[in-house]
């Protein structure tokens, strides 16, 4: 895909804090239609990412584009781009229908009236209170709400659940889920909450270090990551043995009748169907697919001077 | 630009209309400018019942000083808190949308940094020409209904004309209000440049204090700075000496170079300020 096919393109991106080197060089794309999650350890410089992406921060080198345009001008897409920060950027003192009353008068082509937004973010019974009564979750769904409010391409979320009750994180897990299907629209999110991402995202970057670890679709992410199997069987030894000569696969641990086995391309069926060859009886085969939090894990665990771990 | 700074420009009165600080800027300057109406009034009536009690009105007496006098000085304390809110508004209002991220979402989806700068110096003035407005209106009106307005009259002697006093109160209130605007960018440049809400507001109070206290220090040089025209707690402005004309002093005249001065030097340091606004905005986080 070209640079400028993509919504966000974002090259060799480098931001300084006095002495610290925060970005050492980010590359990142987001494509037309993805969700995607951009994940790392507190202080890895994700709202940085973010700030910079938006034109909220200057930064020392590298290229931004979002939807074409560099960072100041991010404004003449009238409402095309749209930002949701860890802080809720809303008038503490005025009412939420007046918040997104307000929001709506910069809308330049605003497809949802105020009380529409609030029913979709069961904001209604809130109407007319002030900002500063609601709580963080309530604040935070209101500036989602300002998002529904027109038709925007790009959406960045930086910490979207913070502050959500478990109710709230499945209405904005919905509502994302329903905007990209419904219109397209394409987002950036950051967060902790691996699993939320991993449910939601069809593409994940690990940031560490400074700079993009991992940029893979969840799809391949999943697919070409190795396996782990938990069996249990009455011959151990002669398991370990078996399984010991084959290079795919590496026997992470063994305990009695138990073994903990980590494959490369082979699935569970077939490390089953070469132990029953071998007069082994498997009583029990669990597999244990590594997710996002496991790549996660390893990616920032990995030595500093070690090459980090690659999905594919 | 021109289309989003209008937009802008009108979101920013909805919320203006709908914010306790602008009602303050607009509202306090003229209450307590009446309120001083009052008391002044109060204290009057009750010097002049002590005085007929104990032998009448005095040979001397000047009459019609204590409306007109009255008037001017309350006047001067309305522009005073005007200069101060105004500067304080400009240099809070900026730093506040930063400080609560409101600033992001404009800038996101529908102006530049500059626009929006142009929109909150535009908003300041909006908030001035309202508070001016209301402190004229309801100061006029509250001593109307204290005083009778005439000419000054010593020992029936006409010392100054109503129509003459009228002129050089408008000339005073003129050049008091010709500074404000220098004021008001000195506040903007102050909040593109602080760290937050706060810092910016004790800034832009320590520097319009600051300004008071060195054009008495500078001389002749305090001239050339804006803060010498306005209104202020230590006082320089033409509106304090036609607080004395009309008082019955007959030896105010306002110096033609003054003038010239008051008319002019704050233009080009208004114009000066907003330039380095400007320049600094795209420079600073939000």
């Amino acid at each position: 895909m070209k640079a400028t096919d993509a919504i966000l393109s974002v090259t060799s991106l480098r931001k300084r804090f006095a002495a610290v080197e925060v970005l050492k060089g980010i590359d990142l794309t987001v494509t037309p239609g993805a969700i995607h999650g951009l994940v790392g350890l507190n202080g890895s410089g994700k709202t940085t990412t973010m700030e910079c992406v938006l034109g909220m921060q200057s930064f020392q080198s590298g290229d931004v584009r979002i939807l074409g345009r560099q960072p100041a001008d991010i404004w003449q897409c009238h409402g095309a781009v749209v930002g949701i920060f860890d802080t809720p950027g809303l008038h503490s003192g005025l009412t939420v229908r007046q918040v997104l009353t307000h929001a709506r008068m910069l809308c330049p082509k605003p497809v949802r009236s105020p009380a529409e937004v609030e029913d979709m973010l069961g904001l209604s019974r809130y109407s007319h209170y002030r900002i500063r009564q609601l709580s963080l979750g309530n604040r935070r769904r209101v500036s989602i709400a300002h998002a529904l409010l027109g038709q925007p391409q790009f959406i960045v979320m930086d910490e979207p659940f913070n502050g959500l009750d478990a109710g709230g994180v499945d209405d904005v897990l919905a509502l994302i889920k329903d905007l990209n299907s419904q219109t397209g629209a394409s987002f950036l999110l950051s967060s902790h909450q691996l699993a939320y991402l991993e449910s939601i995202c069809t593409h994940i970057s690990i940031l560490h270090n400074g700079r993009i670890a991992l940029t893979e679709t969840l799809q391949n992410l999943a697919g070409t990551a190795s396996t782990q199997l938990r069996i249990v069987c009455d011959k151990a030894d002669a398991a370990v043995a078996l399984l010991q000569s084959d290079p795919a696969i590496r026997i992470s641990s063994h305990e009695q009748n138990q073994l903990n086995v980590q494959t490369v391309g082979i699935d569970a069926a077939e490390i089953n169907r070469r132990l029953v060859m071998a007069g082994i009886s498997v009583s029990e085969l669990q597999e244990l697919r590594r997710g996002l939090h496991q790549v996660f894990q390893d990616i920032v665990n990995a030595p500093a001077d070690s090459p980090l771990p690659e999905a594919s | 630009m021109i289309s989003s700074f209008w937009v802008a420009l009108r979101a920013e009165i909805y919320v203006g209309l709908r914010s306790h600080a602008s009602r303050l800027v607009v509202i306090l300057p003229a209450l307590i400018a009446c309120a001083q109406l009052v008391l002044t009034s109060m204290l009057t009536a009750s010097r002049e019942a002590s005085e007929t009690m104990f032998g009448g009105m005095g040979a001397g007496q000047i009459e019609g000083a204590d409306a007109w006098g009255t008037l001017v000085d309350a006047y001067a304390t309305g522009l005073t808190l005007i200069g101060l809110l105004l500067a304080g508004y400009a240099a809070w209002s900026l730093a506040n949308d930063k400080d609560s991220g409101v600033l992001r979402h404009l800038l996101i989806r529908h102006a530049s940094r500059r626009t929006m700068l142009m929109v909150k110096l535009a908003h300041a003035h909006l908030l001035g020409i309202a508070s001016i407005a209301v402190l004229l209106v309801s100061c006029t009106l509250c001593a109307w209904l204290i005083w009778d307005f005439g000419p000054v009259v010593e020992d029936g002697y006409e010392l100054i004309g109503t129509s003459e006093i009228l002129t050089e109160l408008r000339l005073g209130l003129l050049l008091a209000i010709i500074p404000l605007p220098a004021a008001i960018t000195m506040g903007l440049l102050v909040s593109v440049l602080a760290g937050n809400s706060t810092q910016a507001l004790v800034a832009a109070l320590g520097i319009t204090l600051a300004l008071d206290i060195l054009k008495g220090i500078i001389g002749a040089a305090s001239d050339y700075i804006y803060a010498s025209y306005l209104v202020s707690l230590l006082d320089s402005s033409y509106l304090r000496d036609v607080s004395r004309l009309v008082r019955g002093f007959s030896d105010v005249m306002i110096n033609p170079t003054t003038l010239q001065m008051n008319q002019w030097v704050p233009w080009p340091q208004a114009i000066f300020l907003l330039l380095l606004a400007w320049y600094a905005i795209n420079r600073k986080p939000v």
